[in-house]
């Protein structure tokens, strides 16, 4: 199918978001300087009554934007899905429903496609306050060593991809965030662009104490998913083994003191420790176990590898 | 439908492309078979997708898979089997370390009636330490564990019926498990001597840190097994060990349940009561594992099946 749109721009509306129809006057003024013919398409993630206010008057206006509303809040990965399924271009750009990075560097970034399969941008230099900056320091290095490619600045909305990746890559929940990485897993190539960061992206954010434990769940789940979704043996096992292993020891040493020192073990509570190691350790094994049970018996449903390109 | 694939999968194998794609045709033409021959790039940073590209331009019966990045020997092959049209394949390392003159031979036993023919290297050309020793520890190992003595699982050149290999579950590194897995389902297995080549160009892939990946792969299969024969045996077995633990301990709790302090009650029951929870976690354990099990769309036994529907299998046609 030949598509005459280039570029389909994906707004996601979840949370945050700034003025409608500014922030549209802005992304539609630096996708007209990149010279290529574009569609928007917002997708509300729920009820959303304002911005769909602001969207059916620009609408009226005669603004060609195609609106999603979700029927309930499903998180941005769903939404972003959403909206690529509804996408015609064969370039996708998502952008934040808020100011993030500086419309006019939309140009510069969708140029810089040719030749990988993923842009993402990377806001630089940072304007964030010091706070902003140190939890985003620590998320990185906390992030990366589950990926080849180092990222600096994952957090960041603005990306550009060929829709080949939107189809091969399987986003949700809360996982949007990583969808380059799951990408670059895939094998596709991911190109990190800096641009300029927006002056309105500045303040000072200080998430509740639950978003703090959802994104190291995040991680979490992003390690799992990364490295051990083939194996998860290989995970639980380390994990089993070395708490039996330890339980074990303080067990045998126990023993042995009973044997040959005499030492009673009735009123040693050291024996619940080795024993409650050695449980755990079980425990962990065979959830591990499970888990490569059900790999193997859906194997044939898990395509492991991506091809690129067939001769003959 | 062809009668035979031969797949290898390349990883920077710039140099050997060629030679290996020669010594195939050289091998295999003699036959008059409808062949095809299957190289599949597991996305290698040198020129090998060039090379071979240039020969399937060249070769209509060459198909090449370029993989977008390195995945790995196992999804490679699996990728090769997934994509063969023939009714036999040939599975064979791209390294030139296998000899295609030994095909022919392969081809012969499945005609014989067998599902799958096994090489082993008769004098294997690698080094002792790092290759040979631990292959050979693996291998006494499966056989012990799997019940099916396979003398080399690590040797690649293999042929197999498509309709059997195409029902085993090829992922991560369980290619070392196919003949086992196979054998298990009750299909016939032939293990024939092949030839063994040093490596020419290039460099070894593999080094000594498989025993772990091994070891727990092979408990999987161990697992299964037991599945597939006697369910709950494995965790049964093990909930049992573990609440004849926590009865033992309770005993003993009871029977010093006048003479002892406060403290030691508690040591001694907390014990039987963490034992006894492990027992009933590992029942349950097992029973999730049944329906895992009993709901995945593979079973060991489907193999059977298609090793009873093939025992009228006929030869290939061979063209006139």
């Amino acid at each position: 199918m030949q598509s005459v749109i280039d570029i389909s721009v994906i707004v996601p509306v979840v949370e945050r978001y700034d003025d409608v129809a500014e922030l549209y006057g802005l992304y539609k003024k630096g996708l007209e300087d990149s010279g290529k013919s574009h569609e928007f398409i917002y997708v509300l993630d729920g009820d959303f009554a304002g911005v769909l206010e602001v969207l059916k008057r620009l609408i009226a206006e005669g603004e060609k934007i195609k609106v999603i509303k979700l029927a309930r809040w499903f998180g941005e990965a769903t939404a972003l899905t959403v909206g690529m399924q509804h996408s015609s271009g064969n370039v996708i750009l998502t952008l934040p429903a808020y100011q993030q990075v500086e419309a006019s560097e939309i140009p510069r970034l969708v140029e810089s496609l040719n030749g990988c399969d993923m842009v993402i941008a990377r806001r630089w230099p940072r304007k964030d306050s010091f706070l902003n900056r140190i939890q985003a320091g620590a998320f990185h290095i906390l992030l990366n060593p589950v990926s080849e490619f180092k990222f600096h600045d994952i957090g960041c909305g603005v990306r550009v991809f060929r829709k080949q990746v939107a189809q091969e890559v399987n986003i949700y929940g809360d996982q949007h965030r990583f969808l380059p990485i799951l990408a670059q897993k895939y094998g596709f190539r991911i190109l990190e662009v800096k641009a300029l960061q927006s002056k309105k992206d500045t303040g000072k954010r200080v998430y509740s104490l639950g978003t703090y434990a959802r994104r190291m769940l995040d991680i979490f789940s992003i390690f799992f998913l990364v490295k051990f979704t083939k194996k998860p043996l290989r995970f639980f096992g380390i994990l089993g083994s070395s708490l039996f292993a330890v339980g074990f020891l303080i067990l045998l040493y126990l023993l042995f003191v009973r044997l040959f020192q005499g030492v009673g073990l009735a009123d040693r509570p050291i024996v619940l420790v080795g024993t409650l190691l050695v449980v755990l350790g079980v425990q962990i094994f065979a959830i591990g176990l499970l888990a490569e049970i059900i790999i193997f018996t859906h194997a044939k449903d898990i395509k492991e590898y991506t091809i690129d390109q067939i001769i003959n | 439908m062809k009668d035979l694939s031969i797949i290898a999968p390349l990883y920077n194998e710039e140099e050997s492309v060629k030679p290996l794609y020669e010594a195939i045709v050289r091998a295999v033409e003699p036959l008059q078979l409808d062949h095809e021959i299957l190289f599949v790039d597991d996305g290698s940073k040198d020129g090998t997708f060039r090379v071979a590209g240039e020969l399937a331009e060249l070769d209509k019966r060459l198909r090449v898979l370029h993989f977008r990045r390195n995945f790995g020997q196992t999804p490679a092959m699996a990728a090769g089997i997934d994509h063969a049209r023939g009714k036999i394949l040939i599975t064979m390392d791209g390294d030139l370390q296998n000899d295609p003159e030994d095909i022919p031979r392969f081809i012969e036993k499945i005609e014989e009636g067998f599902d799958i023919v096994c090489g082993w290297r008769e004098k294997r050309q690698d080094k002792l330490v790092t290759r040979k020793i631990p292959s050979k520890i693996a291998n006494w190992l499966i056989g012990r564990v799997t019940g099916v003595p396979i003398r080399d699982n690590g040797c690649s050149l293999k042929a197999y019926r498509k309709a059997v290999i195409q029902k085993i579950p090829l992922y991560s590194e369980m290619h070392r498990f196919i003949p086992a897995m196979a054998s298990i389902a009750g299909s016939r297995i032939a293990q024939i001597p092949v030839r063994h080549h040093a490596r020419k160009y290039g460099k070894s892939k593999y080094g000594l840190s498989r025993i772990y990946k091994v070891l727990l792969d092979l408990l999987l299969i161990k697992t299964l097994v037991s599945f597939s024969s006697r369910p709950m045996l494995w965790f049964g077995g093990m909930s049992f060990l573990s609440a004849f633990g926590s009865l033992t301990t309770f005993a003993i709790a009871i029977a010093r349940w006048n003479r002892s302090e406060g403290e030691s009650l508690v040591v001694l029951n907390g014990t039987a009561l963490l034992l006894g929870a492990l027992a009933i976690f590992l029942l349950f354990a097992g029973a999730l594992g049944e329906l895992a099990y009993k709901t995945g769309n593979l079973k060991m036994t489907t193999l059977a099946d298609i090793r009873a529907s093939f025992s009228g299998f006929e030869k290939p046609q061979r063209e006139e």
